[in-house]
């Protein structure tokens, strides 16, 4: 019997768990189904059940589209396109599943890739995140050290001003950034302008302290005594102890960077330069007649990212946690 | 010290001497970042604040921006716009909590659920803007579903209704937040000793019990965390409202909040000194804010 209460409980863990899933996933789900639809087709139809099921219509990929739609099908030298939606349809009439389907297109996804350079946003997007990955990385372990780990003069004052940094909101300094940013460094359509103004991060400073501290001071101690730099030590043996941070830090701003919308938006007008989130923004505005097509360009911009945090997703998780507790 | 031998101290102070070198070599790359990019734009602002440039000139105006600023009906409705977004932090704190403590148990296959959980916060507000477009859409999911369980005769402007406008986003807001500060949560109640738990539930505590008074103030220090980091992402939420407002801050300003307003006329009117006055101000209220909620925090 309480074997069977057992079951019963999980299950009921299992069913709330699910539900809120649903919450989290069918938005996703929906902006996917919308991306298959024709851009005319209406998902809810007037007394008639919401039409959820895809069955394939109009597929194909290349030109021709406009004549496979007129015709049917199209096998040219540019492309080929067939539409399996009256065949099909009539294979489903008078079953259960009828009302419940639609046809399922391929051409959303075929204007997207022809009018929207959405990989070049996406290598755009990856090499400013990586740049600012291993700038910020490379200047907050740098910082981190002395103010963990060695007695100087000002180190107390400078960890305050360090720390001073995070309690100024974003939005302060953004104006005579943005001025400084045109009309001194030209930054204008340039990623070192998306890496260089947030690379030394105060948190990032404050992270890697933290676990600096927690390594023993014997351990710098004793190399010392074996000769070793001030520098060696930082480089051969505290940078390999501190990686649970650096991944952590490593994480956050590649994240930070990678959905960062306003300063690249502000930074980039040269539509070969835009990142991945100004590039939906412009896309957006483009297709802005057709939802389905929208739809499209969200699919192909985030599917990536979650394969990427699907495998990444414990590293991801643990390192956020890991960061709460420093 | 002056018994020790004269070699002995200038040794010791040559030391001292190289150990302050080497630190600052070790900062320095980071702090001129800082200065650069942090600091001496924290001073511009100010400045820029008492003048009135843009884009063309730049003249000493003394408190005029701030003077206008105080009659300018566009800010303090904004001001307001920004206090009603500050409701997402109630919201997430009750809701990540909650949801923390559903995922805090061994069941198989719970790494993944609270991985679908965190998910929406790697994929970036205007990706999730723009889907959620979508789900609020005239013939959109939620529109087809309040039709379709007969709620509503008519389609809810959800993006439309200045009314709704706001909610509406502010919503999207919450649903990014929840399973990342989730996460946040988690950490805090795995440090919580399950011994205590088994006492209160030896004691006669039922779970709710058991929740108000051991793990809302085991987890207090995250709450505190949770609610100044969220606070102060609500304060500067643009990424959404800019994408669901289409940038024009919704119909009848309804999605216009300081940080939008801000951005309008700074980047959209050029009219950089006055924006430069907004940014002041805000900012100003967003740090005593952000002080209060710490202080409130921290005295037990």
């Amino acid at each position: 019997v309480s074997r069977l209460r057992r079951r019963l409980a999980s299950a009921g863990w299992y069913l709330l768990l699910t539900a809120v899933m649903l919450v989290t996933a069918v938005p996703f789900a929906w902006a996917a189904l919308m991306s298959i639809r024709e851009t005319a087709a209406n998902p809810f139809p007037r007394n008639r059940p919401a039409q959820v099921l895809p069955y394939p219509g109009l597929v194909g990929w290349g030109e021709g589209l406009r004549e496979a739609r007129a015709t049917g099908e199209y096998a040219g030298p540019g492309g080929w396109w067939r539409d399996y939606g009256p065949e099909v349809r009539e294979r489903l009439e008078g079953t259960r599943l009828e009302p419940y389907t639609f046809p399922a297109t391929t051409e959303n996804y075929y204007r997207v890739a022809q009018d929207i350079a959405i990989g070049r946003y996406f290598m755009n997007s990856l090499l400013v995140a990586l740049g600012a990955v291993a700038l910020t990385l490379l200047l907050c372990s740098l910082a981190a050290y002395p103010l963990a780990k060695l007695r100087f003069a000002g180190r107390d004052v400078l960890f305050i001003v360090v720390l001073s940094t995070l309690i100024f909101p974003e939005q302060l300094i953004l104006i005579p950034l943005y001025v400084m940013a045109v009309n001194v460094f030209g930054f204008q359509n340039s990623f070192y302008g998306l890496i260089l103004p947030f690379a030394a991060s105060g948190l990032g400073i404050f992270l890697l302290r933290q676990i600096y501290y927690a390594i023993p001071d014997e351990l710098i101690e004793a190399a010392r005594i074996d000769g070793a730099s001030e520098f060696g030590i930082w480089w051969r043996i505290l940078l390999p102890l501190i990686r649970p941070g650096l991944a952590t830090l490593a994480i956050i701003t590649f994240v930070g960077s990678w959905n960062n919308f306003l300063w690249p938006l502000l930074m980039l007008s040269d539509t070969s330069l835009f990142t991945l989130p100004v590039g939906l923004s412009y896309l957006r505005g483009f297709f802005s007649g057709s939802l389905r097509t929208v739809a499209a360009g969200i699919v192909i911009a985030t599917v990536p990212i979650i394969i990427v945090f699907m495998i990444f997703q414990r590293q991801f998780i643990q390192g956020l946690s890991g960061a709460v507790k420093g | 010290m002056s018994t020790k031998p004269l070699a002995a101290r200038t040794g010791r102070s040559l030391q001292a001497r190289r150990r302050t070198i080497t630190a600052y070599l070790f900062l320095a790359p980071a702090l001129s970042f800082l200065l650069v990019f942090f600091f001496l734009p924290l001073a511009q602002v100010v400045y820029y604040s008492f003048t009135d440039f843009n884009l063309y000139r730049s003249n000493w105006v003394g408190a005029a921006n701030y003077t206008a600023l105080v009659n300018d009906p566009l800010f303090w409705l904004s001001i307001r716009k920004s206090f009603i977004y500050l409701l997402c932090t109630p919201i997430l704190i009750v809701l990540s909590l909650s949801l923390a403590i559903i995922v805090n148990r061994s069941l198989r296959g719970i790494a993944f659920f609270r991985a679908m959980y965190f998910m929406p916060a790697v994929i970036s507000a205007v990706a999730i803007g723009m889907i959620f477009e979508l789900v609020f859409a005239d013939q959109g999911l939620l529109n087809g579903l309040l039709r379709g369980l007969g709620l509503v005769r008519i389609s809810v402007g959800f993006l439309q209704d200045p009314n709704l406008v706001l909610p509406s986003i502010m919503s999207v807001t919450i649903w990014r937040g929840v399973g990342y500060y989730m996460v946040m949560f988690l950490a805090g109640l795995q440090a919580i000793p399950k011994e205590l738990y088994e006492a209160a539930a030896i004691d006669g505590a039922n779970t709710l019990q058991q929740h108000l008074y051991i793990t809302v103030p085991g987890v207090r220090p995250i709450i505190v965390l949770v609610g100044v980091l969220s606070s102060i992402a609500a304060l500067r939420a643009f990424d959404e409202i800019f994408i669901m407002t289409s940038g024009t801050g919704g119909i009848l300003n309804s999605g216009l909040t300081a940080m939008f307003y801000l951005y309008r006329q700074a980047f959209v009117f050029n009219n950089v000194g006055y924006a430069s006055a907004i940014a002041v101000v805000f900012s100003l209220i967003i740090i005593v804010f952000t002080l209060i909620n710490l202080r409130l925090g921290g005295a037990r």
